[in-house]
Order: structure tokens, then sequence, then C-alpha cells
């Protein structure tokens, strides 16, 4: 698939992407209880990437809540909007697994994958005790780039691409496909979400 | 498949041509420049270190490339592979950003941008510091230049924001709206801001250089007394002897807290306000010229003034001036002092009586002070440890232009400040703040608690200081909401302050009640305290500091706060301040009342001492069994240094009744007990006469650096060294001073202590 534009930059080369998977309704833990869990995943070295430190945001009105600050990406138990859920930001792609990706598909299915792999950990994680799900149909992607523009005709394109890659991890709502629409300002980031 | 361009500007440096002031703009490329010449190996670290630093670009907690998981240290294998950005600080590893903002103003498009920034590159989250800056977490090194030119285009520098260099000049956040000032003292804020920014006789200091205007000489808004050069708005008649009245300043000189505080000395009663630029250019060639370079624990102006006395120091400023070659920009600005003006964009009216929110007339009575201009009032915003998120930033920046036009202050105390706010519009901004989560009462209050970074991010850091401080909020409010003790009214205005280290980020030393993070040993591992600082002033411009009078465990400090108010709310006199109070009741009372606080259970007994606030690591390294192995050895150095604890708190006593002189020899006295505790893990012989304990303490953990600190050096064995040189003193500030050393002193015995333990852990193993 050609990924080249007209002045040679296009959305193949955004890094920057962040996506949330929103908790289920019924998910009852405290954001404070994530700081020992995303500690010990630093030390157990539970993901496939370099870890570095846990930020608590927990006492900030719907923010980040409480963040696993890694090399490449930020997790966070976040809180904004009011809607707790797993937050994958990615910064940069210096791993292993990420050093491959070159086209914006492929990179939407690894945000896909790691933000799945996180939730994963999360529900199954024994400090928790099941009291964290996460509905892996309700995303939010976002461009963390405001040097792409937040109009039309990207978030046409961004949508084509986050459709392809949820229709590849095979992420639906019940028998249907998701659906994918914007929200937001235009003076947000372009956010697009599914449900 | 095509794909649409991202936008024909490819890089912000594309997008922003034209849009960043020359200036700012040249010395960002420069800076830029620098990070591909170092990444080609063609800078040497530490000139790149500080010229990062004068950039603002600070380093970070883990930059070494370990981390420390609680039972052992981790290597962080960074994928720069080798490359640094100074010394023993990886390249990849995040760091902070420090973004001055002058006199803490800040207009709607600057928080826009702030707002973005923090989400691109930062962790979502803007914090604001005890100097009125912005602070970014977590920022990549590659990602700076970028962030310089956004914020350049809106007139933001992070130029000199660390680094031996002139930081961000504070100013009083009431300041032109206050009741008690004068005059505004912004405009002069704003000019020497930008005089002094990058000017040739401001770029050889050894150490940073501090600025803050007040408008007067009673609140404590600008902390004039605090700073290496405090400036405080003055009128006097003219000399002509008419009613008329000329605008000036009084000059303080030397002030700072640190390790060890010194109060600000006046260098002039009064300076026209066409003399303040060239005073504070002719105070910076004697700081560049005389100030100590080479030994960074004592290359603060304070040091240079204490040792040359004020009047020689005023001497070589006057020689300064007369030699100062003119500069037009003395006095340029002065024709134009309105370039800092925030005028109301709504009517004046006052508050009728109607319905209103609910939680609104706690929030009147604690958030808003009424203006100098009728009508009017200011209102403050009170942030949980400085932080606000990118969407809070940015829903406050709309906010601001519907009822002031757009503009903030941020304080000192971590908050931000609106002002004028027509009083008739407080319910709908109340509704407005609380919905977007900056509706919190108790602004500038006990349950306000300020604190440095700590353990969080800082790289000096000892204990968790924001942990400490979030507890204390949750507690606080708790007990307000179900009228505890800490809801009296006696103790609502007290100011508590949180520092991770001595090194007073938290300006503990100034509050009614003040923390900063020491550590202890206790059955071979080492449990996270807080030395307790009791008698600082906050008022009058930080009128005086406070003193430790005893470590507590981190976890126990919660109690330690509601008995310390609970005292003060039972006992205290008619009208008796907190500082009063205490000086009257005693610190042998105080530390009577926390005396079984400090006692620390076993870590079986009790794990959670063991770890910090919200931190669930354990605080140090080695298992039970090294740990038992090192604590024979502790346990005589441990005795020896609670010893010398105890010499200096009787110190601290003999101050208290003003035996100045007594109070300075238990100081030297502690202090050679401490060094004679290390020495005794070496020589178990060594006699008790100060000549043979010095000699073997410069012998033994001097020359061969062990007693050093990890970053400050040989600083605090100096602190004994000028001691044992001079022992007799009869000044109380000197006997003061000497207190504070031998505490540091006691606390580096401690950290020596402990490295050993960890040595001999380490061979062991």
């Amino acid at each position: 698939m050609d990924m080249e534009g007209a002045q040679g930059h296009t959305l193949d080369h955004l890094v920057k992407l962040d996506l949330k998977v929103l908790a289920r309704g019924t998910s009852a833990a405290e954001p404070e209880e994530f700081i020992p869990v995303f500690h010990r995943w630093i030390t157990e070295r539970v993901l496939p990437e370099l870890l570095i430190d846990v930020a608590d945001y927990s006492h900030v009105h719907e923010g980040p809540g409480v963040l696993l600050v890694g090399h490449d990406a930020i997790y966070a138990y976040d809180l904004s909007r009011g809607e707790p859920g797993l937050l994958y930001s990615r910064r940069h792609e210096s791993g292993a697994e990420l050093a491959s990706i070159g086209s914006l598909d492929h990179r939407l299915r690894s945000l896909l994958d790691c933000a799945f792999r996180a939730c994963d950990l999360i529900e199954a994680e024994p400090q928790l005790g099941g009291r964290v799900a996460f509905d892996r149909h309700r995303l939010e992607l976002r461009v963390n780039d405001r040097l792409v523009p937040s109009d039309e005709e990207t978030a046409l394109t961004l949508s084509g691409a986050f459709r392809r890659a949820l229709a590849e991890a095979g992420v639906r709502d019940g028998d249907a496909p998701v659906e994918v629409k914007r929200i937001g300002e235009p003076r947000e980031r372009l956010t697009l979400r599914t449900g | 498949m095509s794909q649409p361009t991202v936008d024909s500007a490819a890089t912000w440096k594309e997008r922003l041509e034209g849009r960043v002031p020359p200036r700012l703009d040249e010395e960002i490329n420069i800076f830029e420049t620098q990070i591909a010449q170092k990444q080609q190996g063609k800078i040497d670290d530490k000139v790149f270190a500080e010229t990062r630093l004068r950039r603002g670009v600070y380093g970070q907690r883990y930059d070494n490339g370990q981390r420390h998981d609680g039972t052992a240290s981790r290597a962080l294998e960074y994928p720069c592979g080798d490359l640094t950005k100074g010394p023993n600080t990886v390249w990849d590893a995040p760091g902070m950003l420090r973004i001055k903002i002058p006199f803490g103003a800040m207009n709607g498009e600057q928080m826009e941008v702030l707002a973005d920034l923090a989400e691109e590159y930062s962790d979502g989250i803007a914090h604001v510091t005890t100097r009125q800056d912005i602070q970014l977490h977590f920022i990549h090194i590659d990602d700076t230049p970028d962030i310089m030119r956004r914020l350049a285009a809106v007139g933001i520098t992070t130029q000199e924001a660390c680094g031996n260099s002139v930081r961000n000049v504070t100013a009083c956040p009431m300041a032109g709206v206050c009741r008690d000032e004068p005059f505004d003292v912004s405009p002069y804020a704003h000019a020497l801001t930008w005089f002094l920014l990058g000017h040739k006789d401001a770029q050889d200091f050894g150490r940073k250089f501090k600025i803050a205007f007040s408008g007067c000489e009673q609140h404590a808004c600008g902390l004039a007394n605090m700073h290496d050069l405090g400036v405080v708005a003055q009128v006097r008649s003219t000399s002509n002897g008419t009613t008329n009245t000329e605008r000036g300043f009084r000059v303080y000189v030397g002030g700072g807290l640190g390790a060890v505080p010194h109060q600000a000395k006046v260098l002039r009663e009064f300076v026209r306000e066409d003399e303040l630029l060239p005073l504070a250019q002719a105070v910076c060639r004697v700081f560049g010229r005389l100030g100590e370079k080479r030994n960074r624990a004592r290359a603060r102006v304070k040091f240079l003034v204490a040792k040359l006395g004020i009047e020689e120091f005023t001497r070589l400023v006057d020689e300064e001036l007369e030699i100062l070659p003119p500069d037009d920009r003395w006095s340029a600005y002065l024709g134009d002092l309105s370039v800092t003006d925030e005028a109301p964009t709504r009517p004046a009216a006052t508050l009728e009586a109607g319905e209103r929110p609910d939680g609104f007339a706690e929030w009147l009575g604690s958030n808003v002070q009424r203006q100098r201009q009728p009508g009017y009032v200011a209102v403050a915003i009170n942030l949980p440890l400085g932080d606000l998120t990118s969407t809070q930033l940015r829903a406050l920046a709309d906010t601001t232009r519907r009822y002031n036009g757009g503009h903030v202050r941020n304080t000192v105390e971590q908050n931000i400040l609106l002002r004028n706010i027509s009083e008739a519009d407080l319910p709908a901004l109340y509704a407005d703040l609380r919905e977007q989560g900056l509706g919190e009462p108790g602004a500038s209050s006990l349950v306000d608690v300020t604190a440095c970074p700590g353990t969080d991010t800082c790289k000096l850091g000892i204990s968790a200081s924001r942990g400490l401080a979030g507890e204390l909020r949750k507690r606080i409010a708790t007990s307000i909401r179900t009228t505890g003790v800490l809801a009296d009214e006696a103790v609502k205005d007290l100011r508590i302050k949180v520092s991770g280290c001595f090194n007073s980020c938290g300006q503990h030393h100034v509050a009614d009640i003040g923390f900063y993070g020491v550590s202890r040993k206790s059955d071979g591992r080492t449990i996270p305290h807080f030395q307790v600082i009791l008698g600082g002033q906050w008022t009058e411009n930080a009128g005086s500091y406070g003193l430790a009078v005893v470590a507590v465990p981190a976890k126990r400090i919660p109690e330690a706060v509601e008995r310390l108010a609970g005292l003060y709310v039972t006992e205290r006199e008619k009208g008796e301040s907190f500082q009063n109070f205490i000086a009257r009741v005693g610190k042998a009372r105080i530390r009577q009342l926390l005396d079984d606080l400090t006692k620390l259970p076993t870590y079986l007994e009790d794990r959670t001492l063991y770890s910090d606030w919200g931190d669930p690591r354990e605080y140090t390294i080695g298992d039970l069994g090294v740990g038992e192995c090192a604590g024979e050895v502790v346990t005589a150095v441990e005795f020896g240094l609670s010893a010398a604890e105890r010499e200096v708190f009787q110190g601290l006593l003999e101050l208290d009744r003003g035996a100045a002189e007594t109070a300075a020899e238990k100081a030297y006295a502690a202090m050679l007990q401490a060094a004679r505790a290390l020495i005794t893990t070496e020589n178990i012989d060594i006699g008790t006469a100060p000549d043979e304990i010095v000699g073997e303490f410069r012998t033994r953990f001097y020359d061969t650096e062990l007693f050093f600190d990890p970053y400050a050096g040989a600083k605090f064995a100096n602190y004994l060294f000028r001691i044992h040189g001079d022992a007799e003193t009869d000044s109380g500030e000197e006997a003061h001073r000497r207190i504070e050393e031998a505490q540091l002193f006691i606390e580096a015995a401690h950290a020596c202590n402990q490295r050993i333990s960890e040595l001999q852990a380490a061979s062991v193993a």
C-alpha cells in the first residue's frame, strides 16, 4: 500500500498515537490500586519493552490516573472524561517488537495488540482480584501530534485504517463490526471513537 | 491508496517560521545544533549538561540508567546505548523541563500551548512550582527544541530556567490588585526578567541566582527575604518637601533557603525605580566576579554576603555602579509601565443575594480575596500538589477569557490566581470551575499542602514529599468534614510544606509545620523519615526560619500533624500565633509529644514503615540476613549518632532560651560525636579530644571521600572543619546556623553509615 503523499510526509510516519480501551461500568478498582501492580510489572519485566517508572496522578480530577512510564509508551489507568480505561500512549518505536512497523495500518494493529495485552494482564492481575474488566470494542484513538491537521480528510483516512485494523484484530460489537466516528472539537487532537 | 499529506509543514520549525522572536529563535537553533553535536560525541559531557540546564532541560530520577526495585538495583537498558546528556545521565532517560513564567503571569494562548505540550510530550500534567514556573515531566531531550519553539511563539522561554543563571523572576501574585501595595511591581519584574535574560554580566555564576518582588513587607506572597535578591515596593516623599511621592524599592540581598537558610540583608533602604536595573546588574557583576566557583555548596550569593559582610558587599556593588557603562534599557521601560496591565473585561458589580451552588459559601470564604479595585476580587484555584491536567488548563484558558480577558498568575503556593473577577460573576465562575474540577475550597489553608517533587521524579529526593503531601491533604479534608481536630478554626490557616530532602524546594523552613526527607536505619534496613521543622514564619515575606525538632517515620507524620494541631488547639493562649506557641511551650515539650512515634518496630513487626507514601517498594536494599549482619556494626554507630542527635537537640533548647554561645557549643559537640561514631567503625580506640576526632575523620572519611554526599560532595564535612577552626561564637544568628549545620552533618553521617553498610553487605554477598 503506497502511503506516500504529495509533500513526502504522510500518516505512515505518525508514531504518536493514543489508544484508550474503556473499562466496563462494573469495574470497581481504585486508581491507587494500580501503583503496586505497575511497580511489580517493572520489576518482573512483564512487558517486552523498557519500563521505567510509575506516576500517581489519582489526586487530579479526571486526570491520567496512575501511569506506567515506558520508553516507547506510557500505559495509564486513565480517568479522563470521567471514563476509566486503559490508555496506551505511544511515543517511540525502539523496541524489537515495534522496529519493523512501516505503515499506518501496521501501526494501528500494533497499537491494538499492545493495549489489549495490557488489558489482559490487568484483568488477570491477582492484586486487582478481577475487579477491572475492559470492553475491547469501546475504544478511543487519538492523534497525539498537532502537526497532523485535525480535519475531515485526515479523519477519513485514519478512520479507514482504523476499521481495517479493528477487523484484522477481530474487534466486533457483538456480531456487528464496530462503528467508528469522530468526536471532539476541531481544536482538539483528532480523535475517533468506536461503539 | 493515496494518503493525505500531514501538513505543508513537516516540522515545528517550518510551521512556526517567523513567529518565534529572533532572539529566542537563535538560542533554540544553537541548542538544536548542540544536541546534534553531542549525539556525534563532539561536546564534553559536563559542558553539554550545563548547556541544557541553562535551557531548562533538567534531569529526572533514574536517568543514570539504574532503578532500585526494593530488593536490588537493576539496569534500565535504554536504546541509546552509551550516549549520555551529562555525567552519568543517559540520553534516552526521561527528564524534566522547567518553563519560566515570569511573576507567574500566563494568558489564555500560553495556557493552551502549555496544555498541548503536556499532552504531546509529557504525561498530560502541568505542574506549578513553588517559584511560579511550570514543569513538565517525562520529556525526551530530542523533543525539547520543538517544545521551546512552540513556547517561544507565545512569548515563553525556558532559557536560564535551570543551571547557574538568573532563574525565574517571581513576584507577589496579587501585584496590581493588592490592597496593601503602594504600586504594582509586575512591570518592574517583567523589565528585570528580560534585562537579565542572557545578559553578559549574568553568565558566570558559580550557582543559581533567584530574584523575587513583593508589593509590601507584611505579606508572604513575594517571599523577598528568602531570595538572592529581594525587591520590595516602597514610596517616599520627594526630596523637595512637597506632597509628591516617588516610587522605589527596598532591596535585599543574600537570602536563601537550601540546606542552611539565610535571612536576606538590606542592600538599599530605597532605590528609585530608574536605579533598580543597574543595581541588579551591579550585584550580578559582584557575584560573578567574587562568588565561589569551585565549591558548589557555598557558591550562592548568601555565602558571599556572609563572608564579606553586608557593608563590604554594598561597597563593592557601589564600586561596580560607578563603572557600569550606561544602558538605555535601565530606564526605557519606564515609559510604558502598562505592559503588564490586565484590565478587567467585566463591569464591577457587587455580589447580590440569591441562590448559590453547593459549596459556594465555603469556597468564597477560603479562595476569594477582595481587590483594591472596588467590585473586583481575586480567586484562587486550589491545585492538588500543584498539578492540573491539560484538559483543565485548556478549560481554564476559556474560563478566564470569559471572566477577565484570559489572565492568571501562578502562586508560590502552587496554585493559580484569577484576578479582576467581578464579584457578581462569582457564583457562575464557581460553577464553571467546579465542573472542571478546579473548585476545591481551602486555598492557602491547612489542607493546601505544598510539596516539591521529592522521590517521585527528583534525583535528590530522599523521601516521598508528594506522597506525604497527598496523604495529608486527604486526612485533613476528612478531619474537616468530620469536624476532627484539624477542623478547628485555630489551625485553619496554618501552612504545611514538605521537601523531599534538605534542599528546601518545598520551602519547609518558612512553614508553620515543615518537613524534609531523611532516612534512618533500623533492623538492618532503612526507613523513610521526615524531619519535623517548627517555628517558621510564612508572613512578612518569610520573616523567620524554623528549626528541626525530631525525625519521625514518614508513615507516622499524619499522626504527628494531628498531635501538633491538637496541642495548639487545646493549649494556645488567646491570640497566640503558632510560631509564638511553639516558642513558648518549647521544643522539649514537642519532642516529648512525638517521642513514641520515633520508636521503630522491627521489619517483621510492622513492614508498613519500611516503605514510603505512594510507593510500595521496600525503601532499602539487602535481604534480612545481610541486614542483620550489617546491623551489628550499625548498632554501635547508630548509638553514637543518636547521642549526637540528643546533643544537637539540647543545642536547640539552649537557642530557645537565648543562650547562643552554649547552643553553638552543643552544635559543635554534636558534630564531634557524629564524626566519632563513624570513626569507631574503623578505630574503636578513638579518643574524645576534638583535634584527634577531626584528624581521624579527615583521614578516614574526608580524604577517602567516604563521607561525601553523592550530590553535595564535601559540603557537610566542611561544616565540621569550619566550626572546629572557629568554635566560639555568641551570635544568635551564627548559633542558629551551626545548629542547622550540625543537623545536616548528622544526616550526612547517617547516610555515610548507610553506604558503608551497603558496601559491607555487597562484599558479604
